[in-house]
């Protein structure tokens, strides 16, 4: 019970009444980084979303534990108080509500009167110059009219400020140009070799190897059809590379038949 | 309870006006000019825009003014606001509406009554008929003030009839703010504005409007611009029983701009009416309107807003941004923009939304760790923030968002 790590097991979930989660098992211990790689519609997204809570994603067994803490059957704001964090594939919009004002907000609901004001600002000041952005994204409204890059900048800004213990980033290389994805593995990175960083588990979901160039994974995953169909060292993902997708469906076909 | 029971005479006729009349004379409205506004009160008709219908709580054509007291003892009238110095010697006129016409008489009859047209018009007629408070204002041609002039009309056990007029001379610039107040239990407010500019004068005319529980609100404003002048309307309209405001800005010569922002949001069992009109009479004119809202409760609200391009108005510039937030099951809001265009080379644009608050955005925010009645009431308080970033200084919207906030709190910690 109180193994650490971001623990999902036997996860089964649906949407609308399909079942898209078959049983998933899957550990993320402190400090690791994880990838699961799939092609579109093999469950990835619903994974992420199954175990944050969203209230479209019906869990039907199986179990998600964090540090010990069983996450299913929270409201998603306690899962993030108890320290996960979740980052969009495409994050809403929150139009009116700045960027500082959300951020500020959060930071207090997840560690409550941990910063001084004087703290959050040198802190949130330093992640944008990590992430290569200037002051008056603050300001703005979250997410509102932000292009792809922002976007992902902005969760990864979240991510920094939040200091979750895991974390599960759902295809943040997607639709992003080469200096912004520069900017997001540099942003990781440098969390990862902070003191609030260096004990995070993440989760790194992708559909291409690329992001992997920029954050070494210590383990990958294979997911395709609601299953985990293959587990192994960062060398999968160069395999992924050669095969594609197809060609691991075959293997996988192959073994079972 | 104010009203003595000498004076206090209920019910909005002729009784009730000969008995004004006869406490503080006609001031600056004539008596017989009084009367015919009353009988127009009396014989109009609701206009169709304004009536009842899909189970409004509050039907105008039911309305009963009889138990309405038209004047109380314990009333002062408006303070008029403080006048810097510099002002004053540049020649800008602030009076007690009752004294303009006898103390500037030119001034008054060369301003009253050129921007509002009472003749088919049920409340406007009301409110001239009775009108016993209010404020002048005159700006001379070239005069910038740069303090916010603040009128405050509170209103107690009897209904209040302010009058505003506010002329800007040409090339003169001031920042007006009505502010609507009430003592308990205060039934009515009855009121008209008049705003003129001349050419190249620049107004921002800031209504905040908190009135109790108890209050009905008929408020009829009217602006005038000559050519390339500049008027900002923004309008809050927060508390009420029952609030009626509406406002037409006529854009009258060619460069003239106009801005009317609008919120309002009703709780409890309130029931906000809005109706803006922007009228385009001269060619290479600009409007923006942009209205949010918001309903929780059993509120109800309806939003009317017309864009009118005449004929001459070539090159207009229009456009009408109506937002409606849906904070509970039995709050309800109707939102009916309109465009009439007459003219052939114009831009004009509008565009409404109605829903709640999106789950995508509470997931979102969940997500973070802020629980989900917080999220609510962020994402509430953001929806306004377009209109609200509108308003003038920073302490006005810091308050309106205490206010909105307090609408927003659920009953158990409210």
């Amino acid at each position: 019970m109180s193994e650490r790590g971001l623990r999902i097991s036997n996860l089964r979930a649906s949407v609308d009444g399909n079942e898209i989660l078959k049983g998933i098992d899957l550990a993320v211990g402190p400090g690791t980084v994880h990838a699961l790689m799939g092609p579109n519609g093999s469950g990835k997204s619903t994974l992420a979303f199954s175990v944050a809570g969203h209230p479209s994603y019906l869990v039907s067994e199986g179990s998600a534990t964090l540090d010990g803490e069983e996450l299913l059957g929270l409201a998603p704001d306690k899962r993030a108080k108890a320290g996960l964090f979740l980052s969009f594939q495409y994050p809403a919009a929150i139009p009116g509500v700045s960027v500082a004002n959300f951020i500020r907000t959060a930071r207090q609901a997840v560690h409550p009167g941990d910063l001084t004001p004087a703290k959050f600002r040198a802190l949130i000041f330093e992640q944008l110059d990590v992430l290569d952005m200037d002051a008056a994204f603050l300001s703005r409204y979250v997410n509102d009219g932000f292009s792809g890059g922002e976007k992902k900048r902005l969760e990864m800004l979240q991510l920094a400020m939040l200091a979750p213990k895991y974390a599960i980033l759902d295809e943040t290389d997607s639709g992003l140009d080469i200096d912004a994805l520069g900017a997001v593995g540099a942003s990781i990175d440098a969390l990862r070799k902070s003191d609030a960083g260096k004990d995070m588990g993440f989760l790194i979901i992708t559909h291409y190897p690329r992001i992997l160039q920029h954050v070494t994974a210590d383990h990958v995953h294979i997911m395709l059809d609601g299953r985990i169909v293959r587990s192994g060292g960062p060398e999968l993902a160069n395999e992924i590379e050669r095969e594609g997708y197809d060609g691991i469906r075959e293997q996988v076909a192959a073994s079972v038949g | 309870m104010s009203v003595s029971s000498e004076t206090a005479v209920g019910g909005l006729g002729r009784a009730a006006l000969e008995a004004l009349l006869a406490r503080q004379g006609e001031g600056s409205i004539d008596a017989a000019t009084r009367f015919d506004a009353l009988a127009r009160f009396e014989e109009l008709p609701v206009r169709s825009a304004l009536r009842g219908g899909r189970n409004w709580k509050h039907d105008l054509e039911k309305l009963d003014l009889s138990g309405v007291a038209t004047f109380d003892d314990a009333r002062a009238s408006a303070p008029l606001p403080a006048l810097p110095p510099a002002a004053a010697s540049a020649g800008v006129t602030i009076e007690r509406f009752s004294l303009a016409r006898n103390r500037h008489r030119d001034a008054f009859e060369r301003r009253f009554g050129r921007a509002v047209d009472t003749r088919d018009d049920k409340f406007a007629s009301l409110a001239l008929a009775f009108a016993d408070d209010g404020v002048f204002i005159d700006v001379p041609p070239g005069v910038i003030l740069e303090q916010p002039l603040v009128i405050d009309y509170v209103a107690g056990a009897a209904a209040l009839f302010p009058y505003t007029l506010v002329a800007l001379g040409a090339g003169s610039k001031a920042s007006v703010f009505e502010r609507l107040r009430t003592l308990d239990g205060a039934p009515l407010f009855c009121g008209i504005a008049e705003l003129l500019l001349d050419e190249r004068a620049e107004l921002t005319y800031t209504i905040d409007q908190r009135a109790g529980q108890t209050t009905r609100l008929l408020m009829t404003r009217r602006a005038t611009l000559g050519a390339d002048a500049q008027l900002h309307v923004a309008c809050a309209e927060l508390g009420g029983l029952h609030a009626v405001s509406r406002l037409r800005a006529t854009a009258l010569g060619p460069g003239g701009r106009v801005e009317t922002v609008a919120l309002f949001f009703s709780g409890g069992s309130q029931h906000v009416d809005i109706e803006t009109e922007t009228v385009h009479a001269a060619g290479n004119t600009q409007s923006a309107t942009i209205v949010r809202s918001a309903g929780t409760g059993r509120g109800q609200g309806r939003y009317l807003g017309n864009i009118k391009i005449l004929a001459q108005a070539h090159g207009a510039d229009a456009s009408l941004r109506d937002d409606a937030l849906l904070l509970s099951k039995g709050a309800h809001i109707d939102s009916v923009p309109a465009l009439e265009i007459a003219a052939n080379d114009v831009r004009a644009f509008h565009g409404a939304t109605i829903g709640a608050i999106s789950e995508e955005e509470l997931f979102y925010a969940q997500t973070r760790g802020i629980a989900r009645a917080d999220a609510e009431r962020m994402i509430a308080l953001g929806f306004f923030e377009p209109a609200l970033s509108r308003f003038p200084t920073e302490a006005l919207r810091a308050e309106l968002r205490v206010v909105l906030e307090a609408k927003l709190a659920p009953p158990s910690s409210a």
